[in-house]
C-alpha cells in the first residue's frame, strides 16, 4: 500500500472542493506533483498545495491509500469519481463524500455532511459517526441513483436517504445501507435497494416503494397507511444473499405504487 | 367637464401570482398620483396607493454612515455597490420575484460576472414543488382551463381569500366557464386544511387533517385509488371511509384541479409533499382529467424561475462559484448558505428577506455588506449599507411577468417613478457596467 | 397562565398583506402580523382579554405579540402568525437539504405576558443586526 498523507494547514471561511483528491488522480504522482493538482475554494482555483501539507507518493489505483487528517469539515466531493484504492479521513468530512464512486473503500472517522455516497456506483463508504442527509441518494432531477456497493454509517442517516436506489438482479448488484438509525422518507422511491436499520427510524420510511427490503430493528415512528401486514417471520434473506435473524413484522409495499408489489419492508416485532 | 384624471385600462396587478390583468387605475392628471384602482382586491389596492410618495418611500439613493443613511449620488451609491460586489469572495444576488422578467435577466448576466449565487424567493417558497416537478413531472394547464372546465377544484394547504383574494372569483369558484355555466352552482369545492380558513368556509367539503401529515394522507388516497384495502381506520385525522367518499368524489369528476400552497411547501415533507400530490394527479388521468397548479405567492416569481432555468438550465439556488452554473438546493440555497454563514456579501433585489427569512438567517444576512434595490423601508432596506431606491414595476415601470399557470403578461406602466427612482432592469445594469469597470473587462 | 403542546403554523392574511403594501414600519403592520391567532376554546384556558400580549416559545426563538381568537376554526392546539418578522423569529430555520425552511408545524408554548411590549419590525429585526 503506496501511503500519501495529506494534512489541511488552513482554516476554512468558505467550503473548498476538492474533487481532485481520489486514487485516481494521485495514480503515479509524487509529493509534488500532487500539491499541483486543482481546488475551489469560494470562486478561485488554488492547489492542493495552498491548503494541504502532502507526503508520500503513490503507485496504482488499486495500491493507493490516502489519510487525510486535520479538521475537514468543510470540504466537499472528496473521493469523487474514485475507480479503486482508499481513502481515510480522520475528522468531519464535508458533502458529497465519494459521490459516483464505482470501487474502493472510504472510511470517515467522524461525521460526513450531506449527499454521502450520492449516486454510488460501487465501493465501500464507511462512516463510524452520523451522516446528513441524502445518503446514497441520486442527485436532483435523476431517476436512478445508488446502483450498486455498500454503505455503513454507525450513527444516524439523514432525510431521504437511499433516494431513488436501483439494484439489478441480472448484473448481481445490490446496492446496500446499513445505518444506526434514520431520519424520514428512508428508502423514498426504492428501486430494490436494500436497507438495514439497527435502531429507530422516522416517518414515511419506504414511501413510493417499488421493490427492495428495508429491514427496521428498532421502532417506526409511523409507517406508511399505503403498507400492508403480510405476516410474520423469524428471519430476513436479503437479495445480497445476506440473513438476518430475529422476529419481524412483514409488510408489503408501497401500495401506492402497484395493487401487488414485490416491495418488502420488515419491523422488528 | 375637465378631466382631471388619467385612466389606464387592462392593467395587470403586481402582487400575487394570480396577476389579475384587469385592474383601472385613476391617476391625478397634476399631481401623478394614484387616485383610484378599479377591481383590484384589497391588497392590489393598497400596493397601488402605497407607490405614491410617502415617508416609506425611497427617492434617493442611500449610503450608510454612522448608523445612518445619508443620501448620495447614483453614482456614488453605484460605485460603493459594485466595490462591495467585485470584493467579496461569496456574494449572493437574491430575491427577483417582485420585478419584471427584464431585470431578472440583469440579474443572471451579474451574477454570472461575479462567479455569484443567484437565487430567488421560490427558494423559500415553492421551491420543492419545483424540486417535485424534476422528479415526477407535472400534469398543468392554464387557469382559463379550470374557469372553463374545472368541476372538481381542491385547495390543499392553501387559503386563497387571503393569498390570492380574486382566485376564487375570477378562475377557479364563483365564475361562469364555457361548460361551467353555472359558476358556482356547477362546481365542488374541497378544502383539505389544519384549520377551517376562511376558504374552507366556502367550500362544499372541509377535511381537516391533521398539521404536517399530508404525505400520509395522500399515499392513503393514493393506494385506495389503486384498489387496495388499508389496514388503519383512520390516516392523518381522517376516517378511512372519508378518504374512500373522497377518491370516489375524484374519480367521477369531468375535470378535476388541485391548486396547493405552502400547507405543502413548507411543512417538513416539504418537496415529497408535492410529489405525492403530482402522483395522485397523474394516476387519476386513469379516470378522468385531472391537473394541479401550485399557487405561486409573488406576481413574477414564475417569472424569475423561467428567465434563470432559460439562461442558465436552472430555476433558483444556482452557483456560477466554479464559472459555469450549478444547481442544488440545500448547498446552494439562501437560507442554507446563511446558516452556514458561507456568504460574505449580498444584494437583495425586489423582495424582503429581513422580514421573511428565519431570524437566525437574518442574523448572518446582516453580518456583511448589504444593497437593497428596493421601492420602499423594510426590515431588509433600513439595514442595508447601500440602498438603491427602485421605480414599482407594473406601476412605473412596464415589463413581462409570469402567472401561477405559467402565462405572460404585460405588465403596465401607469406613472412615472419619484424622485431619482430608476427601474430595477436600469439600476442592474448601471451595477453591472460598473463591475465590468472594476473587474477590469 | 399557559399553554404547552400547541403546533405553530404561520402563512398569509389578507390584512398582513394589506399592511404589508401599506409600510412595513407601520403600525398597521404589527396589528396585521404581530399577533397570535388562537383556537377559541384554547384562548379560554389563557384566562386573559383579547389583544393582552404572549410571548411565543419554539426551539428556535420567542418572541412577544398581541393574543388574537381565530375567525378560521376552531382548530385546537393549533396557533397562527401571520407570515413575517414575528412568526419569523420562530420558525425552524433547518431545511433537511432542500432548500426551504420549515415555516409550519413547530412545536411551541404560549405564556401571557400582560406588560409585555411588543415591537415594531424594523426595531425587531434591528435586534438581529449586532453593534
Amino acid at each position: 500500500m503506496a501511503e500519501i498523507k495529506l494534512k489541511i494547514k488552513k482554516k476554512l471561511t468558505f467550503p473548498l472542493e476538492a474533487d481532485s483528491i481520489t486514487p485516481d488522480n494521485f495514480v503515479g504522482k509524487t509529493a509534488a506533483d500532487i500539491k499541483k493538482l486543482p481546488l475551489f475554494y469560494a470562486t478561485k482555483q488554488v492547489t492542493i498545495g495552498d491548503f494541504f501539507d502532502v507526503t508520500g507518493k503513490s503507485t496504482d489505483v488499486a495500491n493507493t491509500k490516502i489519510i487525510i487528517d486535520g479538521d475537514v469539515s468543510n470540504v466537499k466531493r472528496i473521493g469523487e469519481n474514485m475507480t479503486g484504492g482508499e481513502i481515510v479521513i480522520n475528522s468531519d468530512v464535508g458533502m458529497h463524500i465519494g459521490n459516483h464512486m464505482s470501487g474502493g473503500k472510504i472510511t470517515v472517522n467522524g461525521n460526513a455532511d450531506d449527499w454521502a455516497g450520492a449516486m454510488l456506483q460501487g465501493g465501500e463508504l464507511e462512516i463510524t459517526g452520523d451522516a446528513g442527509h441524502y445518503v446514497g441518494s441520486a442527485y436532483r432531477g435523476y431517476w436512478q441513483g445508488m446502483k450498486n456497493g455498500t454503505i455503513k454509517v454507525k450513527g444516524k442517516v439523514g432525510v431521504e436517504s437511499m433516494l431513488w436506489a436501483k439494484s439489478s438482479k441480472p448484473s448481481n448488484m445490490w446496492p446496500t445501507l446499513y445505518c444506526g438509525s434514520a431520519d424520514a422518507f428512508l428508502g423514498i422511491h426504492n428501486h430494490g435497494g436494500t436497507i438495514v436499520v439497527e435502531g429507530d427510524v422516522d416517518r414515511c420510511a419506504g414511501a413510493d416503494q417499488a421493490w427492495g427490503s428495508i429491514v427496521i430493528k428498532g421502532k417506526a415512528s409511523r409507517l406508511l397507511p399505503s403498507y400492508k401486514k403480510v405476516g410474520e417471520v423469524n428471519e430476513v434473506q436479503l437479495p445480497n444473499g445476506e440473513v438476518i435473524k430475529g422476529k419481524f413484522i412483514e409488510y408489503s409495499g408501497d401500495h401506492t405504487i402497484t395493487k401487488e408489489t414485490k416491495g418488502r419492508l420488515y419491523l422488528a416485532a | 367637464m375637465v378631466e382631471k384624471v388619467r385612466t389606464v385600462k387592462d392593467v395587470c396587478c403586481p402582487f400575487c401570482g394570480t396577476l389579475c390583468d384587469d385592474l383601472e387605475i385613476d391617476v391625478d392628471l397634476k399631481t401623478d398620483v394614484v387616485v383610484e384602482v378599479r377591481n383590484g382586491c384589497q391588497i392590489g389596492t393598497k400596493k397601488y396607493f402605497s407607490s405614491n410618495p410617502s415617508d416609506h418611500r425611497y427617492t434617493k439613493p442611500l449610503i450608510k454612515e454612522n448608523g445612518e443613511h445619508k443620501e448620495v449620488s447614483w453614482e456614488e451609491a453605484l460605485d460603493k455597490a459594485a466595490d462591495i460586489l467585485v470584493n467579496a469572495q461569496r456574494p449572493l444576488l437574491y430575491g427577483f420575484s417582485s420585478t419584471e422578467c427584464e431585470a431578472q435577466s440583469k440579474g443572471v448576466v451579474l451574477a454570472e460576472m461575479l462567479n455569484a449565487i443567484l437565487d430567488n424567493t421560490a427558494s423559500v417558497c415553492h421551491g420543492p414543488s419545483l424540486l417535485a416537478i424534476q422528479d415526477v413531472g407535472a400534469s398543468l394547464a392554464t387557469l382559463g382551463e379550470i374557469k372553463n372546465r374545472a368541476d372538481t377544484i381542491i385547495f390543499w394547504g392553501s387559503n386563497p381569500v387571503h393569498a390570492h383574494p380574486r382566485h376564487l372569483s375570477r378562475y377557479s369558484d364563483f365564475i361562469r366557464g364555457y361548460f361551467r355555466t353555472d359558476g358556482r352552482n356547477d362546481r365542488y369545492i374541497i378544502v383539505v386544511d389544519p384549520r377551517n380558513t376562511h376558504t374552507a368556509q366556502v367550500a362544499d367539503k372541509f377535511i381537516q387533517i391533521n398539521p404536517s401529515e399530508d404525505y400520509e394522507l395522500i399515499q392513503a388516497i393514493r393506494a385506495v385509488l389503486r384498489g387496495s384495502e388499508l389496514d388503519v381506520k383512520e390516516v392523518s385525522g381522517v376516517s378511512i371511509d372519508d378518504i374512500k367518499e373522497l377518491v370516489e368524489k375524484l374519480k367521477s369528476s369531468n375535470f378535476g384541479v388541485i391548486f396547493f400552497g405552502m400547507g405543502l411547501t413548507q411543512t417538513s415533507a416539504h418537496h415529497r409533499n408535492i410529489d405525492t400530490a403530482i402522483r395522485l394527479v397523474t394516476e387519476l388521468n386513469d379516470y378522468t382529467k385531472f391537473i394541479l397548479i401550485p399557487m405561486r405567492g409573488h406576481y413574477n416569481v414564475t417569472g424569475a424561475n423561467q428567465v434563470f432555468a432559460w439562461n442558465t438550465g436552472y430555476a433558483y439556488s444556482i452557483d456560477f462559484s466554479r464559472g459555469y452554473p450549478r444547481y442544488n438546493p440545500g448547498e446552494f440555497s439562501s437560507v442554507d448558505l446563511l446558516m452556514r454563514d458561507e456568504v460574505d456579501a449580498a444584494l437583495i433585489v425586489a423582495s424582503d428577506p429581513g422580514s421573511n427569512f428565519p431570524a437566525a438567517a437574518v442574523k448572518n444576512l446582516f453580518k456583511h455588506p448589504l444593497i437593497a434595490i428596493e421601492p420602499h423601508k423594510t426590515p431588509t432596506s433600513a439595514f442595508a449599507d447601500v440602498v438603491l431606491p427602485a421605480a414599482i414595476a407594473g406601476i412605473e415601470c412596464e415589463g413581462t411577468a409570469y402567472r401561477m399557470d405559467t402565462v405572460p403578461l404585460r405588465l403596465r406602466k401607469v406613472k412615472d417613478a419619484p424622485g431619482e427612482c430608476l427601474s430595477d432592469k436600469e439600476i442592474l445594469e448601471r451595477l453591472i457596467e460598473k463591475v465590468k469597470e472594476k473587474l477590469g473587462e | 397562565m399557559s399553554l404547552n403542546n400547541l403546533i405553530l403554523l404561520t402563512g398569509r392574511t389578507i390584512s398582513q398583506g394589506v399592511a404589508l403594501e401599506g409600510g412595513k414600519a407601520s403600525r398597521e403592520n404589527v396589528r396585521a402580523a404581530g399577533i397570535c391567532t388562537f383556537d377559541a376554546d384554547d384562548f379560554k384556558k389563557l384566562d386573559c382579554l383579547v389583544g393582552t400580549p404572549v410571548k411565543v416559545i419554539t426551539d428556535y426563538g420567542e418572541v412577544v405579540v398581541y393574543s388574537t381568537i381565530t375567525e378560521e376554526g376552531p382548530h385546537p392546539g393549533i396557533i397562527f402568525i401571520p407570515m413575517g418578522p414575528w412568526a419569523n423569529q420562530l420558525v425552524n430555520p433547518s431545511s433537511q437539504a432542500c432548500g426551504t425552511p420549515q415555516y409550519k408545524g413547530m412545536k411551541s408554548k404560549v405564556e401571557v405576558v400582560k406588560n409585555g411590549k411588543v415591537l415594531g419590525a424594523i426595531e425587531l429585526i434591528g435586534r438581529l443586526k449586532e453593534a
